[in-house]
């Protein structure tokens, strides 16, 4: 009898002590396992154990922003996937769409943002902002007046803010791979 | 005759009428069968709901997305206004 109680104890201490897996974690494994990086592009966990906080490093291999390395972190909150993920870059970049603090625009991780996307969505959307920099709803406006005013100046700026140099007066990291 | 019965094992199966086994919740990706991931067994206490447009999700991810304001009212998979069927 003694015996069948203390065991019983002893497995209900072990259920307490096992971390509960979030629904959001569940979700993100799920994501994780179905998403689908062509070459241009690949994650880094810095703590593995923590799906919720990575890198993705984005080197597009055709358009303006050919042959440089943008790295992303993504942050996804607890409420995932009623929340869309924080995506920031972590560099200042002379882009349209992005301002720069990193921050992104992007309809999917901002108003359009629904729960049956996934981190795939989010992945393809990054990877098209630097195939067709999007000059209209801009979060770098200069940038985007510049687009529109002349294409082929802009994407010279492009090419000499990405290995470092300023655009303008303004000073940009160099993003050469 | 006498039969000492020393072990058995229970088996049940479970399935919601109204979808297919391979249908998937589109919030959380599990089973429909399956329950939520609030919740631990399927059944009653984890309910699915059809919204009139013939989506269909675990009740308690549809009704989390929907209390959200960013939402608005809408069903996630073709953004109409969400009723319940």
């Amino acid at each position: 009898m003694i015996k069948i109680w203390s065991m019983k104890k002893d497995t209900e201490n072990g259920a307490k002590k096992k971390p509960k897996t979030s629904a959001a974690q569940l979700r993100v494994q799920k994501d994780i396992t179905e998403l689908e990086l062509p070459s241009t592009m690949s994650t880094h966990f810095p703590n593995p154990a923590d799906l919720l906080n990575f890198e993705l490093i984005i080197k597009p291999d055709e358009g303006m922003y050919k042959g440089g390395a943008f790295k992303f972190t993504f942050n996804i909150s607890n409420n995932y996937p009623h929340e869309a993920p924080k995506v920031k870059l972590t560099q200042k970049i002379y882009h349209p769409n992005l301002d720069h603090q990193g921050n992104v625009c992007l309809n999917i991780l901002r108003e359009d943002w629904k729960p049956v996307l996934n981190l795939n969505a989010v992945v393809v959307g990054l990877q098209y902002l630097f195939l067709e920099p999007n000059a209209e709803d801009p979060l770098n406006k200069d940038a985007a007046k510049d687009l529109l005013a002349d294409r082929n100046q802009f994407k010279a700026w492009v090419r000499s803010s990405m290995s470092g140099r300023p655009v303008k007066g303004e000073p940009y990291d160099n993003v050469m791979a | 005759m006498r039969v000492k019965i020393n072990e058995w094992r229970t088996f049940s199966h479970w399935k919601w009428d109204g979808c297919d086994v391979e249908d998937l919740c589109g919030i959380c990706q599990n089973y429909l069968d399956n329950s939520c991931p609030n919740c631990s067994l399927p059944g009653d206490d984890c309910p699915l709901i059809w919204g009139k447009c013939n989506h269909t999700f675990h009740m308690h991810c549809i009704l989390k997305w929907l209390s959200l304001e960013s939402s608005k009212g809408q069903c996630p998979m073709d953004r109409q206004q969400w009723e319940t069927q």
